[in-house]
């Protein structure tokens, strides 16, 4: 089994550099036998690749998704700077 | 008074297509120009760069961009380029744009920029050769940027326009071991050393919105994830006349 450590290391790297991927803006967090993912992605097909591609790396470990989708409304307020 | 429109981070591909676009056609009402920021692809394609010009080409107010880091992943520099500018979008890498708005004219200095690191935790231009490759990197983009806010002769407000953060305190959020590889320091000392109005940049999607250069200048960090919508927008010049009419304004 992977150190943990290593585990996250060789995940991000995974996100970043899987041609179907490149994510550098999902954390990686691991509790007991659980990965928990978080941060947030483009699309929601981009968030059930990154899921895809992890699970079929570590078919022993559960995967909570917690990636969202960046959200693209418009803005209500004006920042002013002065 | 000019409101600018900024976003980074957008990371277009065909998945994304149509999704900025209802906030977009709300531009004209919002602002007078819209600023991105890089990472405008995930790869760096050519294909990609023109999902990306399809979604925010064709707007009613003028879109002015840096290239970020995902957008050199193909080498494919030029040919992004060129398609984006075929789309009437302004691309700025170590140049300046001066843009007309409201009877005030807006300059926008852009370069993608580096890592580097921050006071304290910067790397030196010293050993091995990819050490000093790698800070003179850093030197090239910020000498790059530093010509680009110069080369602005008359303007009413300066932006300048990156992807690496020029400040740490837009960075919080972010795991400070990876900050070297988030922005780095000589492009504050740039952003500082010209009569810059307000600095955005992009990259750091874990970062936090808001921070000011040691000299004094706001810095906004726009990654899409940061700021959690379609774009943020920011008024500069509230205090000054404006001159609606166009004729007049380039008078
Ligand atoms: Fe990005
Ligand atoms: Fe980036």
């Amino acid at each position: 089994m992977t150190k943990q450590i290593d585990l996250e290391a060789d995940i991000q790297r995974l996100l970043a550099e899987h041609d179907r991927i490149a994510e550098q803006g999902v954390t990686v967090h691991q509790r007991e036998n659980v990965l928990i993912l978080g941060g947030e992605v483009e699309s929601a097909q981009r968030r059930d690749e990154i899921c895809r591609q992890i699970a079929a790396r570590y078919p022993d470990l559960e995967i909570a998704c917690d990636i969202g989708i960046t959200r693209t409304q418009a803005p209500a307020e004006v920042e002013e700077i002065s | 008074m000019i409101r600018i429109a900024a976003v980074g981070d957008v990371h277009v591909d065909k998945d994304v297509v149509g999704r900025y676009r209802p906030a977009l056609e709300e531009l004209p009402d919002q602002a007078d120009a819209l600023l991105i920021a890089g990472d405008l692809t995930r790869h760096g394609t050519v294909e990609e760069a023109e999902c990306f010009a399809t979604e925010f080409g064709g707007l009613a107010v003028p879109v002015v961009v840096v290239l970020g880091n995902h957008d050199h992943q193909s080498d494919q520099q030029e040919g992004l380029t060129k398609v984006l500018t075929d789309a009437g979008i302004t691309v700025l890498e170590g140049d300046a744009t001066v843009l007309e708005l409201n009877g005030h004219r807006l300059g926008i200095a852009g370069t993608k920029g580096f890592g580097g690191g921050f006071n304290g935790a910067c790397a030196s231009n010293f050993g091995e050769r990819e050490m000093k490759d790698f800070v003179g990197t850093s030197e090239r983009y910020a000498a790059a940027l530093r010509a680009a806010l110069r080369s602005v002769e008359e303007c009413d407000a300066l932006v300048a326009l990156t992807h690496y953060a020029p400040v740490p305190e837009t960075l919080a959020g972010e795991p400070p071991e990876i900050f070297a590889f988030l922005g780095c320091y000589q492009l504050g000392q740039a952003i500082d050393e010209a009569p810059t109005t307000l600095a955005l940049h992009g990259h750091a999607h874990h970062g936090s919105e808001r921070g000011r250069t040691p000299g004094g200048v706001p810095v906004r960090n726009v990654a899409h994830p940061v700021i959690k919508q379609a774009y943020n927008v920011y008024q500069l010049l509230t205090d000054t006349v404006d001159t609606r009419d166009t004729a007049l304004a380039n008078a």
